[in-house]
């Protein structure tokens, strides 16, 4: 299920409420819809697609918006396949929301080794204004962005802060990794002209 | 929304959600949780006949739903399945239900004018071939639409 034309695709896990599809809203629309609309738990999963510009190259991304709902489990474990990168989000202000970011990098982990874990912490603006309300620390959260060479991020999608960010990098990864890949088979090539014979006759005899 | 609606699913996935129910039907009692994930994924199927027998499969979810976002939940998958198989006005009555549930929800929204959209170029595309078809060969054609609009309007 990579859906449509994308270069990279990118998927968002997190328990319900975490704040996945506002931040998708922010990033796609530039909008903040939770003070007018009430909560909408996302049915199954969503799609959106923006184009970022990186070192003058354009690349396309497709986000799909899971739904955190425990209904939805099995459906969101099928919409990460083949996921280039995963945004899995908690809220700062719900400690309930962290472990159930450490369940989905573990599932990661397990079955999408080729998957970029961004972790990323939402509803800034809440502690922000009021930093007693912030249950999970940025040292916590930190830590287990590196055990899985990660990132952490904490974002608010009512004020914008750092949505963008992640995107970005999560193009100039991508881009990053594609050059890599691409002088690794250059690489490949190079050795293959010095020794023909050699190369030629792997699994011949 | 090309992209939700058109998306299938992959054999295997289906395969073994399938196996899963038969076993549960086997030993006399599917779950909700079972028999929703095997519905959705013969909806995404490639095959027409399982995309119906994904709609029956939800349908009957929806007799029993116990909660309204449930309700909503098997509404949309309905929805979605009626589009896959091209049934238009069926799809539109069930996001039409969604949003007697949820006034404001989004996707069944996106769903709808997605829904309208087809309708509309489809209807479009309808009457060019039968336009241009019209020019050709004039009065047999003419004659064969009369016709399916009266076996239409028989049925
Ligand atoms: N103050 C504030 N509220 C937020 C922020 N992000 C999300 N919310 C609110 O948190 C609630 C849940 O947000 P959603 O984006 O719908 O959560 P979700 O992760 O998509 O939930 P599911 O679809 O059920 O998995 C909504 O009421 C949002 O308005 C934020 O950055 N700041
Ligand atoms: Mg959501």
């Amino acid at each position: 299920m990579s859906g449509g034309k994308v270069d990279i695709k990118v998927v968002l896990l997190g328990k319900a409420y975490a704040g996945k599809t506002s931040l998708v809203e922010r990033y796609i629309h530039n909008r903040f819809l939770g003070e007018t609309v009430p909560y909408q738990n996302t049915i199954g999963a969503a799609f959106g697609a923006k184009t970022v510009t990186v070192n003058n190259q354009n690349v396309v991304i497709g986000i799909w918006d899971t739904a955190g709902s425990e209904r939805y489990e099995a459906m969101s474990r099928i919409y990460y396949r083949g996921a280039k990168a995963a945004i899995v989000c908690y809220d700062l202000t719900d400690k309930s929301s962290f472990d159930r970011a450490r369940f989905w990098i573990g599932e990661l982990q397990k079955y999408e080794q080729g998957c970029q874990i961004y972790l990323c912490g939402t509803k800034f603006d809440i502690i922000e204004d009021n930093p007693d309300l912030r249950t999970v620390s940025e040292r916590d959260a930190h830590a287990l962005a590196l055990d899985v060479r990660g990132e952490n991020y904490e974002t608010s999608s009512k004020t914008g802060k750092d949505i963008d960010k992640i995107f970005t990098k999560i193009a100039v990864d991508y881009l990053a990794s594609k050059t890599a890949h691409k002088n690794e088979v250059d690489a490949d090539i190079v050795e293959l002209r010095k020794h023909p014979k050699k190369h030629l006759c792997q699994g011949c005899s | 929304m090309d992209t939700i609606v058109k998306e299938n699913i992959d054999p295997k996935d289906l395969k073994s959600f399938e196996v899963l129910y038969i076993e549960q039907q086997r030993r006399g009692y599917v779950s909700e949780k079972t028999q929703f994930d095997y519905a959705w994924c013969l909806v995404r199927s490639r095959y027409i006949s399982d995309m119906h027998k994904g709609i029956e499969l939800l349908k009957d979810l929806l007799r029993s739903a116990k909660d309204d976002l449930s309700k909503r939940d098997y509404l949309y998958y309905i929805a979605i399945g009626f589009v896959r198989i091209k049934e238009y006005e069926s799809a539109l009555e069930y996001t039409e239900a969604i949003q007697k549930i949820e006034p404001e929800n989004k996707q069944a929204k996106e769903l709808q004018s997605y829904i309208k959209q087809k309708l509309k170029s489809d209807g479009l595309i309808g009457m060019a071939i039968v336009g241009g078809a019209a020019l050709a060969v004039g009065g047999i054609i003419g004659a064969t639409v009369a016709a399916m609009r009266k076996k239409k309007s028989n049925q």
